[in-house]
């Protein structure tokens, strides 16, 4: 049994942006040894996400779009609006960015695939994305592969 | 988006190249400025410049030696950083209970290139209208240069408000006539009394840098529509007010949408954002 864990950084440059990550997946299947087993991505932040999805701009914008209609940046008026809105004194400044949480509870902050014959299992048009929320940020990406060697 | 403008009130607290080099400022950022965020590389720094529209930041040390025994980024660590990017603009700060400290101010700027004083009465424990102090004020005047002092709340543990008050500022503006001062973060909660200085006194500025509760969206507009109104900031003040975030306690993308959301004119937010700010930083002798 196989278990290795790899940490990469993401450096998004844009407030919200989705980071297709694909390629860093499979090069850390291909790195682990792992013949047949299972990969795992989560993102280290919740103020980001990931999530997998055609690899396409125009969803891309959708995504972010509808993800910020749901849980706007800007605290909506009235009962919605957000009372982590505080000083947070761990941080030593006021958390202002629920909306960045709640669009990261949405969208979903991990992954997995099948590994098969040392080679990640999905679908033709799926893809891996980091989502960057409150950007920019150099964020961390864990990727565990777990599974038997050849 | 188009990049001119200068955040004139920003810490470099989370650059990681610099925490590397010199490990004692993760101490700084955390115990001495108390700020709780990741250390991120230079570009998300830079990368946040660019989002919010801005060509250039200026980056302000404290030197807390007598009330704090450290300081948060010595002006040779400013300078430091400062020839990393262009971007950058180095202010000095000097222990104001250092006898010595008008020299080590000349020395900042002569030797090191730092291009105006930052000085945080509340931190480094000192009321702003000591007359000790004068001749430090009477250097950077010689020097052309700018101070700014934080003013009105603090966060950190340990700093007293009252340091803070406006009314500690008006002996320098009245005395220092050609002396540019500017009171960080509206002197919140005493933006009125801030507002009332800026008005007798053409050479004392104030930075937006203000955030106390709520978000900058709603916190600026209770400071500069309700308390104040926008008003008065657009006719009377507008070549005295200067944009500054407070990074990284505030997002320099957030406070700058927040501003531009107040409702100023257009050559109003060119003041604010640019004109301003680079008339402060051009009186250098």
């Amino acid at each position: 049994m196989i278990i290795k864990l790899e940490r990469i950084e993401v450096q998004s440059r844009q407030g919200m942006e989705m980071i297709d990550i694909t390629p860093q997946v499979e090069q850390a299947v291909a790195a682990s040894g792992v013949h047949n087993g299972l990969v795992l991505a989560m993102t280290a932040h919740t103020s980001s996400g990931l999530l997998v999805t055609e690899g396409i701009e125009c969803l891309e914008r959708d995504v972010l779009a509808h993800l910020e209609r749901l849980a706007p940046k800007e605290p909506p008026a009235g009962t919605f609006g957000y009372w982590h809105n505080r000083y947070l004194d761990y941080d030593g400044r006021l958390g202002f960015n629920a909306g960045d949480h709640l669009k990261s509870i949405l969208g979903g902050v991990n992954c997995f695939f099948p590994i098969e014959n040392g080679k990640v299992v999905r679908g033709s048009r799926q893809k891996v994305y980091f989502v960057e929320y409150d950007g920019p940020l150099a964020r961390t990406v864990f990727i565990q592969v777990l599974g038997e060697a050849a | 988006m188009l990049q001119r403008g200068i955040d004139f009130h920003t810490h470099p607290l989370l650059v990681r190249e610099m925490v590397a080099r010199h490990p004692e400022l993760e101490r700084a950022a955390r115990e001495t400025f108390y700020i709780g965020n990741n250390f991120q590389p230079l570009e998300s720094f830079l990368l946040e410049l660019d989002i919010a529209g801005l060509e250039k930041a200026v980056l302000l040390p404290i030197d807390a030696t007598s009330s704090r025994n450290t300081t948060v980024y010595t002006n040779e660590q400013i300078a430091e950083l400062c020839a990393m990017s262009p971007r950058l603009v180095g202010f000095a700060s000097v222990d104001p209970h250092d006898p010595e400290a008008p020299e080590k101010l000349r020395e900042a700027v002569t030797k090191l290139g730092l291009r105006g004083l930052k000085l945080a009465p509340a931190m480094q424990q000192f009321y702003a209208d000591d007359r000790t102090l004068y001749p430090l004020y009477e250097a950077a005047r010689e020097l052309g240069i700018p101070i700014l002092f934080h003013s009105g709340m603090s966060w950190e543990p340990g700093s007293r408000l009252q340091y803070g008050q406006p009314m500690q500022f008006e002996n320098v503006a009245a005395d220092f006539p050609d002396l540019p001062i500017v009171l960080a973060h509206l002197a919140w909660p005493w933006i009125t009394d801030a507002v009332a200085l800026a008005l007798k006194y053409p050479n004392l500025h104030l930075d937006t840098s203000a955030l106390y509760f709520d978000n900058p969206r709603d916190f600026l507009r209770y400071a500069m529509t309700q308390t104040v109104p926008l008003t008065v900031f657009e006719r009377s003040l507008r070549k005295q007010i200067v944009f500054g975030s407070n990074y990284p306690r505030v997002e320099i993308k957030n406070m700058a949408a927040a501003v531009r959301g107040l409702g100023f004119s257009e050559p109003c937010l060119d003041l604010i954002f640019r004109e301003n700010a680079q008339r402060l930083l051009g009186g250098r002798r």
